[in-house]
């Protein structure tokens, strides 16, 4: 396939790096379980796109198998999975928070200026080649970051899920950026990796409900007693 | 000269003021269509203001010299910044007064004397009113400030004409990721400024949730026409700022007839397809919880920033 540099397809990736960016700030700023489930479909979603345009406008034809598992496993089967889980233990809401949404709001904003910083003094080195695709590091950066602090600041064990899958976007994406994506042996394995993960987290989330009439992480403590 | 500036005063004034309830009568329109009701025609608007001149004024016994030139300083000041938001033709009539940053604080002058003017009559409500505005503001103010100030950066200007003038000789820069989140979060800064859903219903008088309502609850007659004129104004303008700040398409930079006739057409659909997607947002949303405002305008303000930081990381 002959790489075509096309300045619509680098304006494209820009636009959906700058979508997937806000996606996980919605994600973020909002409190409905099933809400955060669809902006995760949503995510993947124009995730599955940026490696789209990466084969289109790079030629980078490995990546094809590797966005189209993106779409089918995080953007259909994973929220689907997860919708089941939430149908099932009846859980709607993340209610109590260690971090109110304003400050976290506030908080990611700092966390993208700082991954911003941290991409810019990587791209610096002399073997980084400029392009639409290495400007997208920052926001990957800025993702992983988000993924933990959605882990470290929200309790429903769903939640977590959400961070996880959320951090691993960004490692996707930062693949994407630096080397065009990582060989697809590596991708797979990941992509395996994550649905069976979310799998078995999906049936842990399901019999933690059960046990201890709540899915907040709070409660796991006295697992250790 | 002087009848080509005289002309372009006459030509802004026109279609901002005299449209302004038109496009509030659009906006009720298409959500009494959304509801399944046949609803007013669209010129209601005008049919309430003229009713409201006609009548008497009835003013507390209380009220101070505020309550009777607040409506005229709202209304002034939405009248000077109609000159100063370009709408069909650049450069804006006053464009050697001011720029960006004197509409935002003749905004805020504005909502100062509404808030006077609620607290001035010791109205229960009226002091209600005022607090929420102001703590509303607080918040709005500097989202709007970088939304506009991520235009301003890529323009290299905080005149409204050179942004409009830079973005219309560089069409690509419409798409920029950045300039796309800035005006999201003007959208959302505007919902929240001309007193829209989410943040406020135009519509009710429930004491629980009103915020502008509260505050001009004591006026009547010709000063309530101007102050229901002023917002309807303030709509447009807000509308105007949105289309031809971002997506300043088919604006006109003479003054021959066809420029101008394409310049009128291409506002005139800018401004109701805006306003349009502002009545499906009114449709399909439940205002908010006074106390969840607060987390929807800090989305708008990160939005602002976002892109703002973008603006530097894509370097548009």
């Amino acid at each position: 396939m002959i790489p075509v540099h096309l300045p619509l397809v680098e304006l494209l990736i820009d636009i959906f790096a700058a979508s997937i960016l806000v996606t996980a700030f919605l994600i973020v700023s909002s409190r409905s379980l099933v809400f955060y489930i669809r902006l995760f479909a949503l995510q993947s979603l124009l995730l599955g796109m940026v490696a789209l345009l990466v084969v289109i406008g790079y030629g980078e034809t490995h990546i094809l198998i590797a966005a189209i598992l993106t779409i089918a496993i995080k953007a259909i089967a994973i929220p689907v999975v997860l919708t089941r889980v939430i149908e099932r233990i009846h859980v709607q809401k993340e209610i109590r928070f260690r971090m109110s949404i304003t400050a976290s709001l506030m908080f990611c904003g700092g966390i993208v200026i700082l991954a911003d910083s941290v991409a810019q003094s990587i791209l610096r080195s002399p073997h980084a080649e400029a392009s639409a695709v290495t400007r997208v590091l920052s926001v990957s950066i800025a993702m992983m970051l988000i993924g933990l602090f959605i882990m470290m600041t929200r309790q429903k064990a769903l939640t977590q899920i959400i961070g996880l899958l959320t951090m691993e976007n960004g490692v996707f994406l930062s693949g994407l950026s630096i080397t065009y994506g990582m060989p697809l042996i590596v991708e797979v394995g990941i992509f395996f990796d994550i649905l069976v993960a979310v799998l078995i987290l999906g049936v842990f989330v399901f019999r933690i409900n059960k046990t201890f009439e709540s899915i907040s992480i709070d409660s796991l403590r006295s697992l250790r007693h | 000269m002087a009848t080509i500036i005289l002309l372009s005063f006459l030509f802004q004034i026109i279609l901002v003021i005299a449209l302004a309830p038109l496009v509030t009568g659009i906006i009720r329109k298409t959500k009494a269509r959304f509801q399944h009701r046949r609803g007013a025609t669209v010129l209601q608007p005008y049919y309430d203001l003229v009713k409201l001149m006609r009548k008497d004024v009835v003013v507390s016994s209380v009220a101070s010299w505020l309550f009777h030139c607040t409506p005229f300083v709202v209304f002034s000041s939405m009248v000077v910044i109609s000159l100063l938001v370009p709408t069909v033709v650049t450069p804006v009539p006053l464009h050697w007064v001011g720029d960006i940053i004197a509409v935002i604080y003749l905004f805020a002058l504005g909502r100062f004397f509404m808030a006077l003017v609620g607290l001035d009559t010791a109205s229960a409500f009226g002091g209600l009113g005022s607090s929420r505005e102001m703590s509303i503001a607080s918040i709005v103010e500097p989202a709007m400030m970088l939304a506009i100030f991520t235009a301003a950066v890529t323009a290299g200007s905080t005149d409204l004409s050179v942004i409009v003038d830079r973005l219309s000789t560089t069409p690509a820069s419409m798409l920029n990721p950045s300039h796309l989140l800035a005006f999201a979060g003007l959208f959302v800064v505007s919902l929240a400024e001309t007193g829209r859903i989410p943040v406020d219903n135009p519509a009710t008088h429930l004491e629980l949730t009103m915020i502008h309502e509260a505050m001009i609850l004591e006026y009547s007659g010709p000063y309530l026409a101007l102050i229901e004129w002023a917002s309807q104004v303030k709509l447009v303008i807000f509308l105007a700022l949105m289309a031809n700040m971002f997506f300043p398409l088919g604006m006109a930079t003479t003054w021959s007839p066809s420029a101008l006739a394409v310049g009128a057409g291409a506002f005139l659909l800018k401004v109701i397809g805006l306003a349009l997607i502002v009545a499906l947002v009114e449709s399909t949303n439940a205002k908010l919880r006074l106390f969840r405002v607060p987390e929807l305008l800090v989305v708008a303000f990160i939005l602002s920033l976002l892109s703002l930081i973008l603006y530097f990381i894509v370097g548009a």
